[in-house]
């Protein structure tokens, strides 16, 4: 007869979490790989992506007739500022890179390859031969 | 007067109930600072990013070791999540240990594609981006030869960028979990089941496909982990350093990225529903992109329990690729746990070190 006694009860919980997790996982993976779920959950998908599409086109005649500007002109005006940005970027590193290390300017991470070390690093077992 | 006499098993009992006791207080005063406490700190490790545009950026990892291996590492992340999970903290980092192995270690990660960039492509990540990388790497470190290691997605864009390009091919290549027969990965082939799922409806309506849609798909493979998760971590409350791991691994499962439009639908259409990539017929830029093209030494990791990429999705990759020296390792562990965590530090990183050493002088 097993030593109840001796379990942790900790040890208890966790395999019981566990069988159950396996368990769940188990079923459910099981319904989800059927026909009819695919079939289910895609008409779901299909139905809010045509809801949104609809929504979409409605609200930017509506904001348009508003003269305000819709969700697509906000990204396009965000996309223009991002581009703008990554060009100031673009010469800023460029503009980095064309300053003298001597003058101790740039910044503290960006290491110059003469600063590296070496690339002599031979594996242990190699090293060990030689 | 009567001898004391202590029975074993009452002792036991006894402590284990203190214990017990103070575990619960433990889990008291400590899930209050769970819930109060700030999101972990993770890929501390100091880096410089060396090109970024839009998606795409481009890190170097600051040298730790005295003198490092001649030749770099170019790690390509999968393009549904975030790089940290390689640097997920101090003492638990892939990135880390590769550094004070005396690596030279470059990492491609991906930041969420902009709404202009729903174009983007595999011609873009294969034919641009991953060449643009690989040319500022050898142009930063000054040495013409780099090992590429790919991780999932990433490991799959990594040996279309060597089938791409089979005259200029690394001096390793090194695969985690990378899917190639993608029938195999059987619950997502069955969900985007091309009779039901309109995935031209979905990109053209949404642009790119958001996090949330990718998070739920992952989310889905097991759905009652998360909530065992959770329990376990209360049992586990009262130890701190099961806690930390659990909160940088909740950060990252949670933390997932959209994914560029046009190459969602080309991943359903090419390599899920055709499996172009498994059966060698993958154009991509009209150009083919066979496995057979790629003959550098390369080594295949898979992990046994994986249930994003079983093996049956990714051992094709050994046997398709032409290199003379190649090597498939199958390791205890599932998707994450393969790169990450306790079991990654003793199985993995040590194998990869052993594997890599010699072949990176």
């Amino acid at each position: 007869m097993a030593d109840n006694t001796s379990k942790d009860p900790s040890a208890t919980w966790r395999e019981l979490i566990s069988t159950w997790e396996k368990n769940v996982n188990s079923i459910a993976n099981q319904t989800m790989a059927s026909e009819e779920f695919s079939g289910a959950s895609n008409q779901m998908m299909n139905a809010t992506l045509k809801v949104q599409q609809a929504m979409g086109s409605a609200m930017a005649t509506y904001l348009a007739t508003l003269n305000l500007p819709s969700r697509a002109d906000i990204i396009a005006l965000g996309e223009r500022l991002q581009a703008m940005e990554t060009y100031l970027s673009r010469i800023a590193l460029a503009l980095e890179e064309t300053r003298p290390v001597a003058s101790g300017k740039r910044p503290a991470t960006k290491i110059a390859r003469r600063n590296r070390p070496p690339r002599t690093k031979r594996p242990p077992t190699l090293a060990d031969q030689s | 007067m009567s001898a004391t006499v202590t029975d074993p098993k009452a002792e036991s009992v006894a402590d284990r109930i203190a214990a017990e006791v103070e575990r619960a207080i433990q889990r008291n005063v400590k899930g209050l600072g769970y819930i109060s406490a700030p999101a972990p700190s993770v890929g501390t490790t100091p880096k410089d990013i060396i090109y970024k545009r839009g998606t795409l950026n481009l890190y170097h990892y600051l040298p730790i070791a005295d003198e490092v291996y001649r030749v770099p590492i170019l790690i390509v992340m999968a393009t549904s999540n975030r790089g940290y999970i390689l640097d997920l903290a101090p003492g638990q980092s892939f990135i880390e240990f590769l550094l004070r192995s005396g690596y030279d270690v470059y990492l491609v990660d991906w930041t969420p594609p902009s709404a202009e960039e729903k174009s983007l492509r595999f011609e873009d990540y294969t034919l641009d981006f991953i060449p643009e990388c690989v040319k500022r790497v050898k142009k930063d470190s000054g040495i013409k030869d780099l090992t590429l290691i790919g991780y999932c997605m990433g490991g799959v864009l990594s040996v279309l960028y060597v089938a791409l390009h089979p005259k200029t091919q690394p001096k390793n290549l090194v695969c985690f979990t990378t899917p190639i027969n993608f029938q195999s990965m059987e619950l997502f082939a069955k969900w985007s089941d091309r009779r039901y799922f309109d995935v031209d409806r979905l990109v053209d309506t949404m642009g790119n496909v958001p996090s949330e849609l990718i998070f739920t798909g992952f989310e889905m493979l097991r759905p009652a982990s998360r909530i065992a998760g959770q329990l376990q971590l209360w049992e586990q409350m009262w130890n701190e350093e099961h806690v930390k791991s659990y909160r940088m691994f909740e950060k990252w499962s949670t933390d997932t990225l959209p994914i560029a439009g046009e190459y969602f639908r080309q991943t359903v259409k090419e390599l899920i529903w055709e499996n172009n990539l498994f059966k060698g017929d993958l154009k991509i830029g009209g150009r083919s992109a066979n496995l057979a093209n790629i003959t550098a030494p390369m080594l295949s990791v898979v992990a046994e329990h994986d249930h994003i990429v079983p093996y049956a999705a990714a051992h094709p990759l050994i046997e398709q690729v032409s290199s003379t020296e190649k090597e498939e390792v199958v390791l205890k562990g599932g998707h994450i746990s393969l790169v990450a965590g306790a079991n990654a530090q003793k199985r993995l990183w040590p194998r990869l070190d052993a594997w890599l050493g010699a072949r990176s002088v």
